[in-house]
């Protein structure tokens, strides 16, 4: 087996979802890129065992360690702060600005905002949904929880987002 | 925009630039593999442990109460 092969091969299938579900526990960049670093240093660690398994179950493997080091005290208590530093300047990377720019930058910091205050299951969920370009099924499968409840999760992390819109909207109205 | 247009957006600021993605790939291909050994070879924290006789337990406790009772008696006196 090419290691290193196999492992680009399962880093780009699931480094975007992976970051997407520490975005959603810890708030995002740099807390998130350490995190899924550390993930995948496993993978690379456990290739062989990897390899054997279907694409399911080496997402189900993958998330499986993400969870475990996304629960690890420390090192939530070491991200919280950074996490939450990180959310509220997002989005840091927007292109500079023209008017509709502006006006687009400005709402994803409203969306960027919304989300940091939704409950951490709905924003780990939207987050994989968002940013981590899973479906349902997939962040079923990641997160171990019925499909159901994704889609439950989904749709009241989109209703408060709306909400959240909408006092946006209506108060660049009255400006 | 639409609430999805705008979801994109915040994901767009969020997810990890290609060329950190990169770095990470490669700091983690240079991080070496562990070689697993031969079986054959116990770890020293898995070595096999010297076991006692499994008539040890019944043999100590024997002599344990045969001691208890001997203390028990009266002591002899010398003739």
């Amino acid at each position: 087996m090419d290691s290193e092969a196999e492992f680009r091969r399962l880093y780009q299938a699931h480094r975007v979802a992976v970051h997407a579900y520490f975005t959603g526990r810890t708030g995002g960049h740099p807390a998130a890129a350490d995190l899924m670093q550390d993930v995948f240093l496993r993978v690379w660690q456990h290739l062989d065992e990897l390899a054997d398994l279907s694409e399911d179950r080496q997402r189900a493997w993958i998330f499986t360690v993400a969870r475990n080091l996304a629960v690890d005290a420390y090192r939530l208590q070491h991200t919280r702060a950074a996490a939450e530093q990180a959310l509220a300047r997002e989005p840091a990377r927007t292109p500079p600005p023209v008017s509709t720019a502006v006006l687009a930058a400005e709402r994803a910091a409203v969306v960027g905002e919304a989300i940091r205050r939704l409950p951490e299951q709905q924003r780990v969920t939207l987050a994989l949904a968002a940013a981590g370009e899973l479906n349902s099924t997939e962040i079923a499968a990641a997160l171990g929880v019925p499909a159901g409840t994704v889609r439950y999760r989904l749709s009241l992390a989109r209703r408060y987002l709306a909400e959240a819109l909408g006092h946006y909207d209506d108060q660049e109205e009255e400006r | 925009m639409s609430l999805d247009d705008d979801l994109a957006a915040w994901a767009a600021g969020v997810r990890l630039p290609d060329d950190e993605a990169d770095a990470i790939f490669r700091r983690i291909i240079a991080t070496p593999v562990p070689v697993p050994g031969p079986a054959a070879v116990p770890s020293p924290a898995h070595a096999a442990v010297p076991r006692l006789a499994p008539s040890w337990w019944g043999d100590f406790s024997a002599g344990f109460a045969a001691r208890m009772i001997d203390s028990t008696r009266p002591v002899r006196r010398a003739a």
